[in-house]
């Protein structure tokens, strides 16, 4: 939970404050315009003229933080505040441990700003300690699980360290995101960058045996939910990029693009996991997939089989595409016949 | 709101109104909240203006002398507001407003584009700003700034082009940066800088064009990535690209229009991201942009490449192969 924020008693203005006294602050050019007049809170302007002020000087000192620090929490989108209070971290040799910590409530208030994430990235180049941020993009991630800035600090932070011990629990992580929501399409996009997408680690040399473990994965999280877009498009760029046939998956679905059976009985099956009881069947993405493998095969006999198959999405399953599905049918009986 | 209330026909005289209201209430937060955004916020008023038909909306010496008052002297570019700090985003924002009237005399050309060109890093990518946040987006508004200088070849070209192919995934889209997830506004930069650069050949446009469609949901409104909700700012995302692949006939064009058409508020004006929700001119833009690429009667062709109007980009030599929607008459 954020802390509440602290009752600070009230604030003096640089202006006022005596220690401030020897800086000229700088006022920001202002022009009599209709469209654009400028009328911002006294403090900000306040704290924005004395940084002009002290960019101006070149100073590099400890109240230099602390003037940013109120710049960044009036404007977190201020990157030049963040600019220099890096350069002056850097100019002080000041504890980049402690200047993370601190950061890390500026990511929990401000995850979306993307400079929050890019002040983290330059100290992290200088700490060089990854671990820790793994963790708390962890954190992060479990309150905004789509972050945009937040997943791409991740990708970036394990490629950029590329150490085995941080690779290490990345599929147990992407589990723990997919089990909170099986259609978070951040996390599928995730795992197709660490399975495939960022060089083959140690023990995932056998490409065999990680291509079906998976095609079972992707089953079976579709068999849990099938009408889930983000796992048919990973199964596709799984298959796509080990260059592997669609039909090889014919088997598994199959089921899939027809109504659910009045009865089922509950079977154990790895290989082709079968829809559960309560899926809503059929599911228009396993309909398009079994037409591309009647594509695949070819010859007019599967041909038809598969433009019977558009034509059901078309009408029927996926209407708001209809035009798509059409086109797809006539591209397939202009080059077959 | 009551469904059957939401509006059917395109406000544009509200419209109009709206924008040219938008400097006028100064005495608002969110007009100070914004005030980063001000120069992007002018170019996307006067581009949804141009594209409504109506170019003479705003003083145009007035918009004028403010851009000039955004330079920063001592970076050579344009900052959003006076005081606040140069950024490639409204530099470009300050020379498309030029290129549409006619200004671009107003400035030190030689002096932006060596701005522009300095924010190019080793992996052909672009930064933003002199922090250094990169994004294809900021290598899409150099290409977009640079092309319409007519200094494209001060730039290392094959450098972004290159950069911004590694930033393709999996499923056909492209992402902020290198392992980065797809997502629609970032295949719109990606697209439309290979688009200017005539390095289309880097796009699997059957793949992408597919990913594009999937964004349409069943309301007609189109996200910008799986399993996320409808934005009417993402009608302009999916659909220049879609132009640009020459993919909108996929589309349901007459679902996304009525979805559009939905967003607006029927009182004050402007275009908001949901019915029902606060209008901004972000979305009013986005929304009048996308209807244009839609044949919306009455309005002025777009360029889905450069999100200006066509006869503009046209007279200066640039326009590229996209395909809208044939314009319908009422
Ligand atoms: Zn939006």
């Amino acid at each position: 939970m954020p802390a509440p924020e602290t009752a600070a008693p009230a604030k003096l203005k640089y202006a006022e404050r005596p220690e401030w006294a020897d800086v000229e602050p700088l006022q920001q050019y202002e022009i009599a315009n209709p469209l654009a007049p400028i009328l911002y809170s006294e403090e900000y302007k306040d704290a924005t003229d004395y940084l002009r002020g002290i960019v101006k000087a070149g100073e590099r000192s400890e109240r230099v933080l602390e003037l940013t620090e109120h710049v960044i929490r009036l404007n977190p989108a201020h990157y030049s505040a963040w600019q220099y209070r890096y350069e002056t971290l850097v100019a002080l040799s000041a504890p980049l441990d402690v200047e993370l910590k601190l950061m890390d409530e500026f990511a929990d208030k401000h995850l979306k700003t993307y400079q929050v994430w890019h002040h983290r990235r330059l100290l992290l180049l200088l700490t060089r300690k990854p671990a820790p941020e793994l963790a708390l993009i962890a954190r992060i991630l479990q309150r905004d699980e789509k972050n945009y800035h937040t997943w791409a600090h991740r990708q970036w932070l394990l490629a950029f360290f590329n150490e085995p011990s941080l690779w290490e629990g990345e599929l147990d992580f992407v589990d723990t995101m997919m089990n909170k929501d099986v259609r978070n399409n951040s996390v599928w996009h995730h795992r197709f960058f660490v399975v495939f997408q960022s060089g083959v680690r140690e023990g995932e040399e056998d490409r065999e045996r990680i291509l079906k473990r998976e095609l079972i994965y992707v089953k079976q999280n579709i068999s849990l939910a099938p009408n889930n877009a983000s796992a048919w498009n990973y199964l596709r760029g799984v298959l796509e990029h080990t260059r592997q046939p669609f039909g090889s998956l014919a088997a598994f679905v199959q089921p899939y693009t027809v109504p659910l059976p009045a009865s089922t009985t509950d079977i154990v099956d790895l290989e082709n996991p079968p829809p559960g009881r309560d899926a809503d069947l059929p599911c228009a993405a396993a309909i398009e997939f079994l037409a591309d493998v009647y594509e695949e095969r070819g010859g007019a006999d599967n041909v038809d089989k598969a433009v019977e198959l558009w034509r059901s999405l078309a009408n029927e399953h996926d209407t708001i595409r209809k035009k798509y599905w059409e086109w797809r049918i006539r591209e397939a009986l202009a080059t077959s016949s | 709101m009551n469904r059957e209330q939401l509006p059917s026909t395109l406000l544009t005289s509200l419209h109009v109104s709206y924008i040219q209201n938008l400097g006028k209430s100064t005495d608002d937060l969110a007009y100070h909240l914004t005030a980063h955004l001000r120069l992007n916020a002018i170019y996307w008023g006067l581009t949804a203006l141009f594209v409504m038909g109506h170019p003479d909306a705003l003083e145009k010496e007035d918009v004028i002398q403010y851009i000039q008052s955004c330079w920063v002297e001592e970076a050579g570019g344009f900052a959003p507001h006076p005081g606040h700090d140069v950024h490639i985003l409204d530099t470009l924002s300050a020379i498309q407003i030029l290129v549409m009237y006619d200004a671009l005399d107003r400035i030190d050309i030689p002096r932006v584009v060596k701005f522009i060109v300095s924010l190019q890093q080793p992996s052909g990518v672009f930064a933003g700003d002199s922090f250094g946040e990169i994004d294809t987006r900021f290598t899409y508004i150099a290409i977009n700034a640079l092309s319409l200088l007519g200094c494209l070849d001060q730039m290392d070209r094959d450098g972004a082009a290159n950069y911004i192919k590694q930033c393709r995934n999996f499923d056909g889209g492209f992402g902020r940066c290198i392992g980065a997830e797809s997502h629609s506004a970032q295949v719109f930069v990606c697209v439309a800088a290979l688009a200017i650069l005539d390095r289309l050949d880097e796009v699997d446009g059957d793949t992408l064009g597919w990913w594009l469609s999937e964004r349409q949901l069943p309301n007609g409104g189109l996200n910008g990535r799986p399993e996320k909700l409808e934005d009417v700012c993402y009608s302009f995302w999916v659909l220049s690209a879609m132009s640009i692949l020459h993919k909108i006939p996929w589309i349901d064009a007459e679902k996304l229009t009525a979805f559009i058409l939905s967003c607006q508020d029927p009182e004050k004006g402007g275009i908001s991201d949901r019915p029902g929700n606060m209008t901004d001119v972000f979305h009013t833009n986005f929304g009048v942009a996308a209807l244009s690429i839609l044949g919306y009667p009455g309005l002025v062709d777009l360029d889905p490449v450069y999100c200006m109007p066509a006869h503009i980009i046209e007279a200066k030599g640039l326009q590229k192969g996209w395909k809208n929607l044939q314009r319908r008459v009422e």
